[in-house]
């Protein structure tokens, strides 16, 4: 939060639907920081009641304790922690707690009410109880002494007005908090007297925090005597104290749960819907083949539904130049216009319709609980490659993008398998790298049939994806051989039932991330393309004193012949050159930096057609065409590996706290493109391939 | 006997976990207290992780981890 204002937290186990929660209550009124240059991603919106005054919620990722395991966890303890020292604290904490799991969710509830923040208590997917009476939620209120228990459903959508007004209701009058959870034993309290530290504005939150000390032997400057002593004491008392804290509180919980749901009996012997799921789901043959068809599904639905709406956007964007042109008079001004910036955003906005379906898959599989039980099969294959069950959810994120599939890395308790998966990770082909390979593949690959099925084009376009997949798992062993580890892994991982996806919820989140690619994306390329503008067009040369087009003397033609030996062996000329260098920014703008280099080379009024320019581009003295098929699978090659996004490893660098990983990253894939590229084209030619 | 030792299907009871503190800290946080009882759902073939039931949860341990999970 930005301003020191009255503020609402978030927060809850993972799994407890808190992000349905949170879009349900926001809307479309949230944003995500952004990415560049962030310390924590933090997810803020404001919630409009009806009739009363707006407040600001902040998400905090999924925890199941304060004793944090994760990088994602720590990111919870630490901003805890601060508030228990009573910095910017919120005015209300409200707990997401899954009704059907009241015991394990409630642990990390009485940790928040230790802190003696006046708190809500959201009790959600009370559809999934037989009886919503089997929890009495009056004797909940009062055995926590919490502000409210608030008894909703995100899935079925009732609840959250009641909730709204709940928090309204405890911003108004903020009172005194009266939390009764005494799950500290007199003993242990009487123990740790000494290890209570001054500065927290909450006794209780004061002597957790001491236990969370003393299980983790950390002593504070020079009370090393203090720690053992005390360690040893309450040894002698015949508790363990490397999970005191976690068995006192369940204790307590245990001791509250009869009275708060009398009926209900966990018969933990019972087989649920979800294990007869899981029979075929994760079953030791069918589970796999079901994930790769799955996998196949959703690539094959990218290409073939995406194409009608890229269409449109086609169409849209060529009627809007054509307005333009028709509608303005000549001038400097309507060449930025149709050069610069139509033709260049276009060339990105049209990829929107195919991440949108990648976001709308990854989301759904995630929130159906099937990304979990795909962790559980592959855990022990991905665990040999030097990765981890959990490595799969960033893998599949990065082919949408490296950035949120490198911040999903958090859920990865080992540092280890964490990091081999964030270094392997801008291998796999992010959608920036779609426009790249689609502009050449449909410019210079054949659609022809080969062995009888496939077409040739989509099969280059798997090869591709293939490509990128296999030498990232690959590296991903080589890598886990010549790096530490910092702490053991562990692989503990909850299996949630399987739930239908919250429509809404799901909606939003697809709508959210399309959000972000266009203004993220829409910035950084509109600027790039007006400053390419200008540096294609100027300085001017009276084209009618020479034959040669004037691009050439452009300053861009003279970076890009400056650049030219460089990448000549590969097969790249000039204008590629110019190409790989705004690929810097992101690599769709390749696609918008070609766009314009033609658009303003072709010194004609309408916008060119790209891959139609490409195609017929020849060399002006010889008349041999400037690319061929065997140069445009060689720049595909460069593109599967390069290092091209910096965002990426803007990221890298936040997310490691060191130049050295990002600047590692970039070596090797640098190396990795150049050869490869290198090997392609040098290796086509011997063989008589142009 | 531990938590390995089940076969699917069938329910022991907790008597001690062993291993490293952040383990022990984990499953226990987690649920896993000595005395709370736990089913065995599944295991991963080649000694991949294995599923259990634990107070309306089903957690995901791996084999090594599972093995040092006592019971009565």
């Amino acid at each position: 939060m930005t301003q020191d204002s009255d503020w609402v937290a978030l927060v809850g186990n993972p799994n407890c639907g808190k992000t349905a929660i949170f879009n349900l209550l926001t809307g479309l009124n949230q944003k995500v920081s952004n990415y560049p240059g962030i310390t924590v991603e933090k997810k803020e919106g404001t919630v409009y009641a009806q009739g009363d005054k707006a407040f600001n919620l902040l998400d905090l990722p999924g925890t199941y304790s304060l004793s944090a395991e994760s990088f994602d966890e720590q990111i919870v303890s630490d901003q805890v922690l601060s508030w228990a020292k009573g910095e910017n604290p919120p005015a209300v904490i409200v707990s997401v707690v899954d009704a059907s799991n009241l015991s394990r969710n409630l642990y990390l509830t009485t940790q928040l009410l230790d802190l003696d923040i006046p708190m809500i208590v959201v009790l959600n997917m009370m559809d999934q109880l037989k009886d919503s009476s089997q929890i009495e939620i009056q004797k909940l209120k009062k055995e926590l002494g919490v502000s409210a228990v608030v008894p909703i459903s995100a899935k079925m959508n009732w609840g959250l007005d009641a909730l709204k007004s709940a928090i309204q209701k405890s911003l108004v009058n903020l009172a005194q908090t009266n939390h009764q959870s005494q799950w500290i034993s007199q003993d242990i309290s009487d123990q740790i007297k000494l290890l209570i530290e001054p500065h927290f504005s909450s006794s209780k939150f004061a002597a957790a925090h001491a236990l969370r000390r003393i299980s983790r032997n950390e002593s504070l400057n020079g009370e090393d005597y203090h720690i053992e002593a005390i360690r040893n004491s309450i040894l002698e008392l015949g508790y363990n104290t490397d999970t005191l804290e976690a068995t006192l509180r369940y204790k307590w919980i245990d001791g509250i749960l009869p009275f708060v749901q009398p009926k209900i009996r966990t018969k933990i012997q019972k087989e649920t819907r979800s294990e007869r799921w899981d029979k075929i789901l994760t079953h030791p043959l069918m589970g796999p083949a079901i994930f790769v068809a799955i996998l196949y599904f959703i690539f094959q639905s990218i290409f073939t539904w995406a194409s009608t709406p890229m269409d449109w956007i086609q169409a849209g964007i060529d009627n809007i130049s054509i307005f333009v042109l028709s509608n303005m008079s000549p001038g400097m001004l309507r060449n930025i216009l149709v050069e610069g910036i139509i033709g260049g955003v276009g060339a990105i906005v049209i990829f929107l319709p195919q991440i949108l379906i990648l976001s709308f898959f990854l989301t759904v599989l995630e929130d159906t609980g099937y990304m979990a039980r795909v962790a559980f099969m592959l855990d022990k294959s991905m665990t040999k490659m030097g990765l981890h069950g959990k490595s799969i959810l960033p893998l599949m994120s990065a082919y949408a993008c490296a950035i949120p599939g490198i911040m999903s890395t958090r859920t990865i308790d080992s540092w280890k398998e964490r990091l081999v998966t964030i270094l392997i990770l801008p291998l796999m082909s992010c959608s920036a790298r779609l426009p790249v390979y689609t502009l050449l593949i449909s410019a210079f690959i054949p659609p022809i049939t080969v062995g009888g099925y496939f077409n040739l084009q989509g099969l280059t376009l798997v090869v591709m994806y293939f490509l990128g997949t296999v030498t990232a798992l690959m590296l991903a062993k080589i890598f886990s051989r010549f790096i530490k580890e910092k702490s053991s892994s562990s692989f503990v991982m909850e299996l949630p039932p399987y739930r239908v996806p919250i429509t809404r919820s799901v909606i939003r989140q697809v709508f959210i991330r399309g959000k972000l690619f266009l203004v993220n994306a829409g910035k950084i390329i509109m600027a790039i393309s007006i400053l390419l503008w200008f540096l294609a067009s100027f300085p001017k040369v009276d084209s009618s004193l020479t034959d040669v087009n004037p691009i050439h003397h452009s300053y861009a033609g003279k970076i890009g012949h400056a650049m030219e030996p460089v990448i000549r062996p590969l097969g790249f000329d000039w204008k590629i050159g110019i190409g790989l260098l705004t690929s810097f920014a992101a690599r769709e703008v390749m696609v918008s930096t070609m766009a314009t280099i033609y658009n303003v080379e072709d010194r004609g009024d309408e916008t060119v057609n790209l891959r139609e320019a490409m195609r017929n581009d020849v060399d002006e003295k010889t008349g041999v065409p400037v690319y061929t098929p065997l140069i445009a699978l060689a720049l595909m090659v460069f593109y599967v590996f390069a290092a091209q996004c910096m965002a990426t490893f803007a990221i890298v660098r936040q997310e490691t706290n060191s130049w050295k990983w990002p600047l590692f990253m970039i070596a090797y894939l640098t190396i990795l493109a150049y050869t490869g590229a290198f090997i392609v084209y040098r290796g086509g030619l011997l063989l008589g391939y142009s | 006997m531990t938590l390995i030792d089940l076969s699917p299907g069938e329910v022991g009871t907790i008597s001690n976990i062993k291993g490293n503190r952040h383990l022990q800290n984990r499953l226990v946080e987690l649920g896993l207290l000595s005395g709370t009882d736990v089913r065995l759902v599944k295991c991963a073939p080649f000694n991949g992780p294995v599923e259990i039931k634990v107070r309306n949860s089903y957690l995901s341990i791996r084999w090594d981890d599972a093995q040092l999970v006592e019971l009565k």
